[in-house]
């Protein structure tokens, strides 16, 4: 197959545009939730996403292990969890929207998790 | 036919639902007066402007959509929208009216448009939604809503996300689908989102007050020139979570290129910078 014939259509235009849709000129602590976060970060994401559900916080607040259990997510995962690692998680690709779920109820306010992040630099 | 009577770009945040339901007294103490003061501001306006609804353009903060299937344009079509369990409990508001035949109107307009919006029949609003909303829609401060909503989500939380300059044209398509509705009503539209705010890593907290008010000033008298900027500008100007602030663009969409605001007001504080802008459309 001639790349030729299709290179015209390829405009620099079209491949600004491309460039544009993934920031990768950013300073390395603004990491951003894309591709890869979003892929290291599903289990983690579900399991906090469930939060939004009165029986899931029950079950939280009654036994923690038995809430991890729902969702696979692995002992490298659970233990940050368990240590209440804020910027752990976040590196291990879990949202800052779904950790104030998990902030609700672990009782940690998002100024002590913004702490951890803070000092994290 | 329908018309467009106005505009407000407005935060959002849990802290002004909380400040808001510690009731008038601390609304308007020192510390959240700057914030409160001009929202009242905006409430009396509207008040005499009297909307008859709201289009509300926000993003949902992993409330109602999830990573299975996060919609890029989500558009409500209900007539009935409930308050969202952002994992503390609902807040104690009626659910939100809406007006399902618009919602219908405005999916065909922009499908038509070349904007094809997840179509959502059923959908909880989050603090996206209410927690500008009360100081908008609650006129006289009695808890009960007055004016029926059309929410419409912008994913800006998993990249790739829409740009700029897109959300600007979905405000102009959106602006098309308002004025060719056959019902007589006015519309305001409401843009919610930012200003500067860093919610994740080292940099958590930081707020860029100079950017937050070039925005503001750009948004009113060139909102072409912010189309230009990238997701990485903004992300680098007022920190990772302010991508948000495409929704107050979405918003500007909807008016003539000429609209000065009729209320502004800034304040940073603690970890957000608060803006607030209404444009009056003139008749």
């Amino acid at each position: 197959m001639s790349t030729k014939s299709t290179a015209g259509e390829l405009t620099e235009d079209y491949l600004a545009r491309l460039a544009a849709v993934q920031p990768r000129d950013l300073p390395e602590d603004l990491d951003l939730f894309d591709e890869a976060t979003a892929t290291r970060g599903l289990r983690l994401n579900k399991a906090a996403y469930s939060l939004k559900h009165a029986e899931q916080r029950e079950l939280f607040a009654r036994d923690e292990e038995a809430w991890m259990d729902q969702f696979g997510i692995t002992d490298e995962e659970r233990e940050l969890m368990r240590d209440r690692d804020w910027i752990g998680l976040w590196r291990a690709g879990m949202t800052i929207y779904v950790m104030v779920k998990l902030s609700g109820v672990t009782g940690v306010p998002l100024p002590e998790i913004g702490k951890q992040m803070r000092e994290s630099g | 036919m329908a018309r467009i009577l106005g505009g407000v770009g407005a935060s959002h945040a849990p802290s002004m639902e909380h400040v808001y339901d510690a009731g008038e007294e601390v609304r308007r103490n020192e510390e959240w007066e700057p914030l409160f003061g001009p929202f009242q501001e905006v409430s009396d306006w509207l008040g005499e402007l009297r909307p008859d609804r709201l289009v509300v353009i926000y993003n949902d903060h992993m409330d109602e959509f999830f990573l299975n299937a996060y919609p890029t344009f989500a558009l409500g079509v209900a007539d009935e929208y409930p308050i969202a369990d952002e994992g503390f409990g609902a807040r104690p508001l009626p659910p939100l009216p809406g007006d399902a035949a618009l919602g219908w109107h405005i999916a065909r307009s922009l499908v038509a448009d070349e904007f094809d919006p997840t179509i959502c029949q059923e959908l909880e609003v989050d603090h996206g939604v209410i927690s500008p909303l009360p100081m908008v829609d609650f006129a006289e401060g009695d808890g009960q809503w007055r004016i029926p909503v059309v929410p419409l989500a912008v994913n800006v939380i998993l990249h790739p996300l829409p740009t700029p300059r897109r959300c600007y044209k979905l405000g102009q398509a959106l602006r098309r689908a308002i004025l060719s509705y056959p019902e007589d009503l006015g519309v305001v539209v409401v843009g919610t989102g930012g200003l500067s705010h860093q919610l994740t890593g080292p940099r958590f907290g930081r707020v860029t007050p100079d950017w937050d008010q070039k925005f503001m000033r750009l948004l009113a008298d060139e909102p072409e020139t912010l189309c230009d900027y990238k997701h990485e500008d903004l992300i680098k100007l007022g920190g990772t979570e302010s991508v948000e602030v495409v929704n107050w663009l979405a918003m500007r969409g909807t008016l003539p290129p000429k609209a000065s605001p009729v209320v502004e007001a800034y304040y940073a504080h603690r970890i957000m910078g608060y803006g607030l802008q209404a444009f009056a459309v003139a008749e």
